[in-house]
Formats: C-alpha cells, sequence, structure tokens
C-alpha cells in the first residue's frame, strides 16, 4: 500500500502569498481560498511562511493580548482594539507571517502528516520541492479522511 | 592567570554584546578554563555556591505554582484601579505594586508579571503604555535592592556571606525606600504630559473585573500562604540558623506538597538558563580566585586606596554601578564579590563592603538596557507587543535615573557607614 494512501487525494492547490503583500490582501485571497493558512513566498519565490488565521487574529489584537495568560477579566468587545489596529492592513505579510513552519517534502507519508498534526499546531502542511510550494494539505482535510476511513471499517 | 582574566574578560564582553546568549557564553567560559586546566575540577564544584543555587530555583518554583492562580494579574488590576485613572495615581500605584514584588520575588519575575497587565491598563486609558513601562523596569531594580531574595546580586552576595535578611533590609531598605521615591517623583514629572487620561478612559480601568482574575482560588488558597510563610521565615532564619537556600527550598518543596499541578510542569517553571549561567560564572569566578587574579585586584585596589576606607567603599559601590550598567550586573558582582571579601577582610569583617557593593551592582543595573535580567525581558516583551524600547531611549532616562540613585547611595554611604 502507498505509505500515503490517506493523505494523497487531500493535496490542494494554493494561492502562494508574497512576503510583501498587504495584511489587506493577504486577508482577501485567505477568505477567497476557503483554506485556513497560505503559504508565504520571498522575493525568490522560494517558500518562506505561512499567514493564516493565527497571525491575521495577532496582526489584529493589540500585542500584549497573547502575553496576558488569561484574559476572562476584560470585559470588553474587541470594537475599539480592532479600530486602533486597522493600520495593519497596509503592513506587509512578512511582520506577521508564522516563519517556524513545518513542511514536507513530496515524498511525505502518511504517518509523517500525523506526527506533524499531533506535534505541531499548524493548520496546513504545505509540501515543498525545491524551494517552491507544490499544494497544501489541511488539517481538517487530513481529519476528515481519518474519520471516514475509522467510521467505514467499522 | 593570564588565561583566567582573558577568558572572563572575553566573556563578559561577550555577554555585553549580547549576540549570543549569556548561558552559553558563561558555560562556554567555565569549559574552557577545565579544559585548560585553569582551575581543577575539585575546585571548580567547590566553586558553585548551591545556597544561591537553592535560593534562586527555591523562589522559581513557589513564584511558578502561585502563577497559574492569578493572583498576581489580580494585585497588578487592583493596583490600576486604585488609581481610578489618575495619572499620579497611576504611576503610585504601580510602581509601589512593582517595587513591593520586587523585593520579595525576583525583578525579573516581577515584570514578567506586570509588563503584560500594564500594556492592558495603557490601552484600556487610552495612553501611551512605554512610560509606565520605563517606570516599572526602573523602580524593579531599586525594590529588589532592598532585600536579601529581591536581586541577583544580593543573592550572590548573600550566598558568599553570613549576612541575614534582617541585616539586608536594615541595611539596604532604607536607601532603596529613598530612591524609590525621588525617583518615582523625578519619573511622574518628566513623564506627566503623555500620562493624561480623558475622563470617559478612565471608567474603561474601572470596566476590568479582578475578581474573574482569579482562575484557580482553590490552588490559591493552597499555595499563596506557603509563599507568605515563606518570606515570614526568612525574617527569622537567623534565629532558627536555617540557611536562606533552605528556608526557599522547603517552602517550595511543601508547595510542590500541597500543589495540584503536575510536578513535572512545575519543575520545568524553574529558569534553568539563569541557573546554568550562575554555574558558569561560579567556576570561571574560581579560576580567577584559583590563579590569584582576584588576589592581585583586590590589592591593586587597596595600593590605589592606600586602604583608606572612605575610598574603598565609595569605589566598590561606583565601580559596581558602573561596571553593571556596561556588563550585566550578575557576573560583575560575582567577580567582585571575592575581591570585597579580601577588602572587607582587611578591614576587620566590616560589612559595610557588602552593602557598597550591592547599592552598586542593584542600582547600577538601571544604566543600560541590558544591566539587568529584568531590563531586556521587559524590553523583549514590549517589542513583541509592537513598542519596542531602543537602547539610546532607555538609556536616557536609566542613566540619569542610576546617576541619582547613586548620588544618594553615596550620601547614605557617607551618612551612615564612615
Amino acid at each position: 500500500m502507498s505509505p500515503r494512501a490517506l493523505s494523497d487525494p487531500l493535496l490542494r492547490d494554493a494561492h502562494v502569498l508574497r512576503a510583501s503583500d498587504p495584511v489587506g490582501e493577504a486577508v482577501r485571497h485567505l477568505l477567497h481560498s476557503g483554506l485556513p493558512a497560505l503559504p508565504v513566498a520571498g522575493e525568490d519565490g522560494r517558500f518562506c511562511g505561512i499567514f493564516g488565521e493565527r497571525e491575521f487574529m495577532e496582526a489584529l489584537f493589540p500585542g500584549y493580548l497573547k502575553q496576558l495568560k488569561y484574559a476572562g477579566f476584560v470585559p470588553r468587545s474587541l470594537e475599539d482594539a480592532l479600530q486602533k489596529r486597522s493600520s495593519c492592513r497596509a503592513e506587509p505579510v512578512r511582520t506577521y507571517m508564522n516563519t517556524e513552519h513545518i513542511d514536507v517534502a513530496p515524498d511525505f507519508s502518511d504517518a509523517q502528516l500525523a506526527e506533524i498534526f499531533l506535534h505541531h499546531r499548524v493548520l496546513i502542511v504545505p509540501v515543498v520541492e525545491d524551494g517552491r510550494v507544490d499544494g497544501v494539505i489541511t488539517r481538517s482535510d487530513f481529519f476528515r479522511a481519518l474519520a471516514d476511513r475509522f467510521i467505514a471499517s467499522g | 592567570m593570564a588565561l583566567a582574566v582573558i577568558l572572563f574578560t572575553a566573556a563578559l564582553a561577550v555577554i555585553a554584546t549580547e549576540r549570543v546568549d549569556r548561558t552559553k557564553v558563561a558555560l562556554i567560559g567555565a569549559c574552557l578554563v577545565l579544559l585548560t586546566q585553569t582551575i581543577e575540577q575539585d575546585a571548580a564544584i567547590e566553586a558553585i555556591d548551591w545556597n544561591t543555587l537553592g535560593l534562586l530555583a527555591g523562589m522559581m518554583l513557589m513564584v511558578k505554582v502561585t502563577e497559574p492562580t492569578g493572583v498576581y494579574t489580580w494585585l497588578a488590576i487592583r493596583a490600576g484601579q486604585l488609581s481610578r485613572g489618575r495619572p499620579l495615581a497611576i504611576v503610585v500605584s504601580l510602581a509601589t505594586t512593582t517595587a513591593v514584588l520586587s523585593a520579595f520575588l525576583d525583578n525579573l519575575t516581577t515584570v514578567l508579571l506586570m509588563v503584560p497587565i500594564t500594556f492592558l491598563l495603557a490601552d484600556a486609558l487610552d495612553i501611551d503604555p512605554l512610560p509606565l513601562i520605563i517606570i516599572e523596569i526602573l523602580v524593579s531594580n531599586i525594590g529588589g535592592t532592598a532585600t536579601l531574595i529581591g536581586d541577583p546580586p544580593n543573592i550572590l552576595i548573600a550566598g558568599a556571606t553570613d549576612l541575614t535578611f534582617v541585616e539586608f533590609i536594615v541595611n539596604l531598605a532604607p536607601i532603596a525606600a529613598l530612591a524609590f521615591v525621588i525617583v518615582t517623583a523625578g519619573l511622574y514629572l518628566v513623564y506627566r504630559r503623555q500620562l493624561r487620561v480623558a475622563p470617559e478612559a478612565r471608567k474603561r480601568v474601572m470596566e476590568l473585573d479582578p475578581a474573574r482574575s482569579i482562575e484557580d482560588l482553590d490552588e490559591l488558597k493552597r499555595t499563596v500562604p506557603i509563599l507568605i510563610g515563606t518570606i515570614l521565615l526568612f525574617f527569622a532564619h537567623q534565629a532558627l540558623h536555617i540557611e536562606p537556600a533552605t528556608v526557599a527550598m522547603t517552602g517550595a518543596t511543601v508547595m510542590l506538597l500541597v500543589s495540584r499541578q503536575a510536578i513535572e510542569k512545575s519543575l520545568a517553571g524553574i529558569e534553568w538558563p539563569t541557573l546554568f549561567f550562575f554555574v558558569g560564572l561560579f567556576v570561571m569566578v574560581g579560576a580567577l580566585e584559583e590563579t590569584g587574579a582576584i588576589d592581585e585586584v583586590a590589592e591593586g585596589i587597596a595600593s590605589v586606596t592606600a586602604g583608606d576606607r572612605s575610598a574603598e567603599l565609595l569605589g566598590i559601590a561606583w565601580t559596581a554601578a558602573i561596571g553593571s550598567g556596561i556588563v550585566d550586573n550578575i557576573p560583575f558582582t560575582a567577580a567582585m564579590i571575592p575581591v570585597v571579601e579580601q577588602l572587607q577582610g582587611a578591614n576587620g569583617g566590616d560589612d559595610a563592603y557588602w552593602w557598597a557593593l550591592a547599592l552598586g551592582a542593584c542600582f547600577g543595573g538601571n544604566a543600560t538596557l541590558v544591566a539587568a535580567a529584568a531590563n531586556v525581558a521587559a524590553a523583549g516583551m514590549a517589542a513583541r507587543a509592537g513598542r519596542p524600547i531602543g537602547f539610546i531611549a532607555f538609556l536616557k532616562i536609566g542613566l540619569p535615573v542610576t546617576l541619582v540613585s547613586m548620588l544618594l547611595a553615596t550620601g547614605y554611604i557617607t551618612v551612615r557607614y564612615l
């Protein structure tokens, strides 16, 4: 059996953002793609990071919010904060992208993907060959494929 | 001897550049003095001050176990709300909370606890958070000066001497309190224009619900009384003939026993890089002692001062302040301790030498952004929150604050010990 019988059909094409793209444009691509995150490439076209839901929230929310270990005592809506941080839409994606990304080579296996989703809080795993993004696999697709197989084998 | 001096000086220089992690530098230095047999392994192990390490580890553990209860967040929010959004009151309440916490916890922990809440308060008040953050950094170093456990230089001095918790307070708290009042007042005057708060913003601070910051009331009831009890026990450690490290480790052990948190998680909260930094430093300073370099420095100082006690006391204080400002007050104090030991020994075991060193090293920690671990950590948090504190911007405030504090310390040493 193929080492990626499960994940082979899950590989999706994804728009590759540029590190210099403004956050506002990146968010539009993100919404349009229906994916939880998109890969980012540098000016040389090589994969260099990920910009997704978490990175967008980091750009939008005040920086200290992430440093608070708990915020149950803040009875505020985010309206003020969103207004104050609206300037982030013109900032480049590279300011907020996650550079501690996890990617796989085209010869990845199901087990390798499972290990990545188990150990890392990533929403997508880009498949990268020679620095170029071939496609991405999302955590939710992987979960669905696993769950379908699990139910079917019962 | 030359090799030990060269390695130590090189390590200090690299630490000052902040290019390489200070723990890595200290460990490389320690390995090199061992590999070159500048110091034998047995002597290196003997040079490690386990009292200092035990005290640090015990206090780190207690803070780590009590932190998830939310008690420190509660304190910071209450401090902010006590001010009711009035600028002077905000400065006084946040500065006082920071200074008092720093006196009984370490400075680094205190700023890590205070900075995120200060950002939140400043955001609610719609004011620039940086003046408040800078004030907190500065007063954390001043507050930490007051006690044996408040600042790493004091912990190092306590590890090397028989000075008690009460002696530290009696000798250092008065000048720390005076410096705190004058520095806080001065900083308020400097920043008052940036701290103007609109009336509607004042209400927003009062909307925060401190009661909801308590995340685990049961754990708080189990652990915080042990922390308070341990601090009280420090006051009696001499009468009970118990070393400070034993007090801290006993408190930490009892806390681990009653806490419901996983022991692996609690132990992981110990700042191992800091402890290994100390281990590396002790070995390097041990090499300086073994090879006679410390004797030479002490003799050199004694010949310059011609044994004049006033010159020696003030010289130690100012050298420690300048050295700490340039390098980092921990390695500087570690190297100064054996020198001061010799000088004060030659003066019949005069403890005033230790207070001069403590004041110089702790107050010197305010001079630059790299002078104390708390400064570096707070600047890092501010940068991650999108408001970096520049080296020069800090220097413009830190240096005058250090100068004022050191002038006060000079007056204090003169009046009290000369």
